[in-house]
């Protein structure tokens, strides 16, 4: 069978479906994930479910459109052409929290144990990929009601029980829990607590210099120099772009309160240019409003399928008990290899000593690609995308195991790094038009941690030159921001294949210490 | 409008006082430490152009009985500084107060605030003192020294109302060791710290640690006596002597242990003084 890019696999066919030929491919695919020693059963399960989806033919969609996926250009990020959940899904745990939940059997809460109890039983009961509770919710908002009903030693104790049986039950780097921008007490004792059980559970603060108390701030700066952990996310623009019912699930994605993500596509810009032939302006003028397009065109194919044929949300208790809304939902669309592009380009018009990153004219150029695709990706309606006002959501995509050479999002690659307000200064220019999530890693020598005002200084003024998303840590940390999840150095030693792996992004890492050890060699920056 | 001579300029500092913070490094110094690190930052340029020949790109020139440092040319390699015979740099800025902010006002946003250091900032007090009242005029950011103490009464109340505050190094306690160790005395050392302290700007007192000038346990609780007559929650931070950089006899001296600095740091704090801190 022919190569296929990406996270194809070979038996998939965008027309037909599993057929005849392709049988022996299923089969095998099949048989790979049963007699895995890796592979826990429950991870077996939601790969089998995930190939047994793969034997459908795609959503209808062009036939440039299809050619796109096949040349991999659109990659459907190992979703199946046909897909039978959404993506990501954000629960409104606010209103099970005020009202119970019938089907759940759950009274509304009364003090700090009802409130953990409900929050525990509803994270089990969201239908997204491999049932996920991506997003957690905006936990301190949450809890914060409640956390006065108990005396504090107690409050602490439910709440590590929180972090560690969100750990445990669900264990992935891509479940992310959000506090801020306002302290609570809640909210203290839950980054407190978080550091005392420490987990990979991603969690995400939401700063906002005029809103946040230093204090607060600080003590989460100097939570991330040990744990790399929060993320820290610009509220002011989060809520301009989303209101302020925004929630971050997984590894950075923005969304809202109630709704979730139908579905990701992302553009891979390193296979568009090496696909393209033509001069750099041909790229951007007639290149990118063209496969932007394609782009949308797909996303539009798989949500109609989703919510018009699936009727995905007509059954779910979640929506019928007001959890979930119909009009609070997005889909991305993601973009990945903007480096790459953006030298292949130059490189083709004689420019062999460019470097994105490092110099002026290719900083420039990757600029300018992200900002048009942008304002392209914004011209056409999304159907059902109430959610994100009738558009796609633009989402810097942060890799998946098959990118070797790409590199995630709209970032500079590692190993050619500038310095740091420059590196600051070439990726915060961009964020602003990512308004589905996109974020900037930094990795500081380890005497950072005695002055931990410089790091928020830093976070600072990185918000000023617009970015949206920050991850700061220490060099020495056992707690590595791979592309957007955690993972702890001890979990990953050992390949993938010879060990079983608790969490579902340590699994992904084992793979890419061989592939793309690169993750794990950031620059450090001097104090 | 006055004009500093300035060796060097960092945009981000973590470790120049409270926050991310630019530091400007004035060419000069009055004292001699036979330990200094930085011996290169001691002296004005005297222009005798021994470093002329060294540099291999032609950055530098003799013009008018004067060295010129192009800068635009210059490669960082340092073989002039190499060169020198008198501790002094041909690679040196010569700025206005506003060439100065105009290099770091861009990055205003992820700053605390500037420290001057040096070489000895004290110095060329005219400019110190316009320079922080440019930032002052100009911006929220915090204006900070790192010092070495032995400025005058008089010229410290010069500075005060532009100055939010210092670090002040005090090479030793002991006035004879202050003198082996700096060829001068201390006691405006002690006078400005008390000064400092008085009007609440005394941000931390550092203590370079020197195997068998003021490593002993008797320099610890000097200090740590003094600093609890103006103030007990002064920080006073015990640094570890390193030969890297120094010239002269020093170069071959010995950093003190771990075992020194753990019993100097105790020292200081039995005596009472709130916040002890030591180098790595």
């Amino acid at each position: 069978m022919e190569y296929k890019f990406g996270a194809v696999l070979s038996f998939e066919d965008l027309h037909k479906g599993l057929t005849a030929e392709s049988l022996d491919d299923f089969r095998d695919a099949v048989s790979e994930v049963v007699r895995s020693r890796a592979l826990q059963t429950d991870e077996k399960l939601v790969q089998l479910a995930s190939l047994a989806a793969k034997t459908q033919a795609y959503t209808p969609c062009s036939p440039e459109a299809n050619r796109a996926i096949e040349q991999g250009i659109l990659c459907l990020m190992g979703e199946p052409g046909r897909p039978f959940h959404f993506r990501y899904i954000a629960p409104d745990f606010a209103r099970l929290l005020t009202h119970g939940s019938e089907f759940l059997e759950l009274a509304p809460a009364k003090d700090l144990y009802d409130a953990v109890e409900i929050l525990l039983t509803a994270y089990n009961y969201v239908p997204d990929h491999a049932l996920l509770p991506v997003a957690l919710g905006r936990i301190d908002l949450l809890l914060e009601p409640y956390i006065g009903t108990v005396p504090e030693p107690t409050a602490r104790r439910l709440l590590a029980s929180l972090w560690r049986l969100v750990d445990r039950l669900h264990p992935s780097g891509f479940v992310n829990a959000n506090l801020g921008p306002q302290e609570t007490k809640a909210g203290r004792l839950l980054l407190e607590t978080d550091r005392d059980v420490q987990t990979v559970t991603n969690t995400t603060f939401f700063y906002d210099p005029e809103k946040t108390p230093r204090g607060f701030a600080l003590e989460a700066v100097r939570t991330a120099l040990e744990l790399s952990k929060p993320y820290f996310f610009n509220y002011p623009l989060m809520r301009r772009d989303w209101g302020p019912n925004v929630t971050v699930g997984s590894c950075l994605n923005s969304m809202l309160v109630g709704g979730g993500v139908y579905t990701l596509v992302r553009l891979n810009l390193r296979r568009l240019a090496e696909e393209s032939r033509g001069s750099v302006d041909e790229f951007v003028e007639q290149a990118i409003p063209a496969y932007a397009k394609l782009q949308v065109e797909v996303i539009n194919s798989r949500v109609r399928y989703l919510v018009e044929d699936l009727g995905f949300l007509e059954s779910s208790f979640l929506v019928r008990e007001g959890v979930l809304q119909r009009d609070r939902f997005t889909a991305y669309a993601g973009v990945v290899g903007l480096a790459q592009a953006a030298q292949i380009l130059l490189e083709r018009d004689g420019r062999t000593d460019v470097r994105y990153g490092l110099d002026a004219e290719s900083n420039a150029l990757g600029q300018r690609i992200t900002l048009r695709l942008a304002a392209e990706l914004k011209r056409y309606p999304a159907v059902h995308c109430d959610g994100s006002n009738g558009r796609v959501a633009f989402h810097a995509q942060v890799g998946i195991q098959n990118d070797i050479g790409t590199t995630p999002g709209v970032r500079i690659p590692v190993m050619q790094e500038p310095d740091l307000y420059d590196h600051i200064e070439v990726e915060g220019r961009q964020h602003e038009a990512l308004d589905g999530g996109v974020s900037t890693i930094l990795v500081f020598e380890p005497t950072a941690r005695e002055n931990p005002e410089a790091v928020l200084n830093i976070i600072e003024g990185a918000l000023r030159s617009g970015v949206r998303g920050l991850s700061v840590g220490c060099a020495d940390s056992e707690y590595v921001r791979v592309t957007g999840y955690l993972v702890r150095r001890s979990d990953i030693d050992g390949a993938r294949t010879e060990r079983q792996h608790r969490h579902d992004t340590d699994a992904i890492v084992a793979d890419l210490v061989a592939n793309q050890p690169q993750f794990f060699n950031r620059r450090v920056r001097s104090v | 409008m006055t004009t500093g001579l300035i060796n060097k300029i960092l945009l981000q500092s973590f470790v120049d006082g409270p926050g991310n913070r630019a530091v400007y490094f004035f060419q000069g110094c009055n004292l001699r430490c036979v330990y200094c690190h930085n011996p290169s930052t001691l002296a004005r340029c005297n222009h005798c152009g021994v470093c002329v020949s060294s540099c291999p790109t032609g950055a530098l020139r003799l013009d008018g009985g004067r060295v010129r440092w192009d800068s635009g040319r210059c490669q960082d390699c340092e073989a002039c500084v190499e060169a020198c015979p008198h501790f002094s740099t041909p690679r040196v800025l010569e700025l206005t107060e506003d060439a100065l902010w105009e290099r770091i006002q861009p990055r205003a946003d992820f700053l605390a605030g500037v420290t001057a250091s040096g070489g000895e900032a004290t110095q060329q007090l005219d400019f110190l003192v316009s320079s922080f009242a440019l930032v002052k005029r100009s911006s929220r950011l915090t204006t900070m020294i790192e010092t070495n103490g032995s400025l005058a009464p008089e010229a410290l109340s010069r500075l005060l109302p532009v100055l939010d505050a210092a670090i002040v190094d005090l090479k030793a306690f002991d006035n004879d060791v202050h003198r082996q160790l700096t060829d001068a005395g201390n006691e405006s050392v002690k006078e400005t710290i008390a000064a400092l302290a008085r009007c609440g700007k005394l941000d931390s007192v550092r203590v370079t640690v020197v195997p068998g000038f003021n490593d002993t346990r008797e320099e610890a609780v000097e200090t740590a006596r003094f600093l609890r007559s103006l103030d007990p929650r002064i920080p006073l931070r015990f640094q570890r002597f390193r030969a890297h950089g120094t010239r002269g006899a020093a170069a071959g001296w010995p950093s003190p242990t771990d075992d020194t600095m753990e019993t100097l740091c105790a020292a200081a704090r039995e005596v009472g003084i709130a916040t002890v801190s030591r180098s790595l």
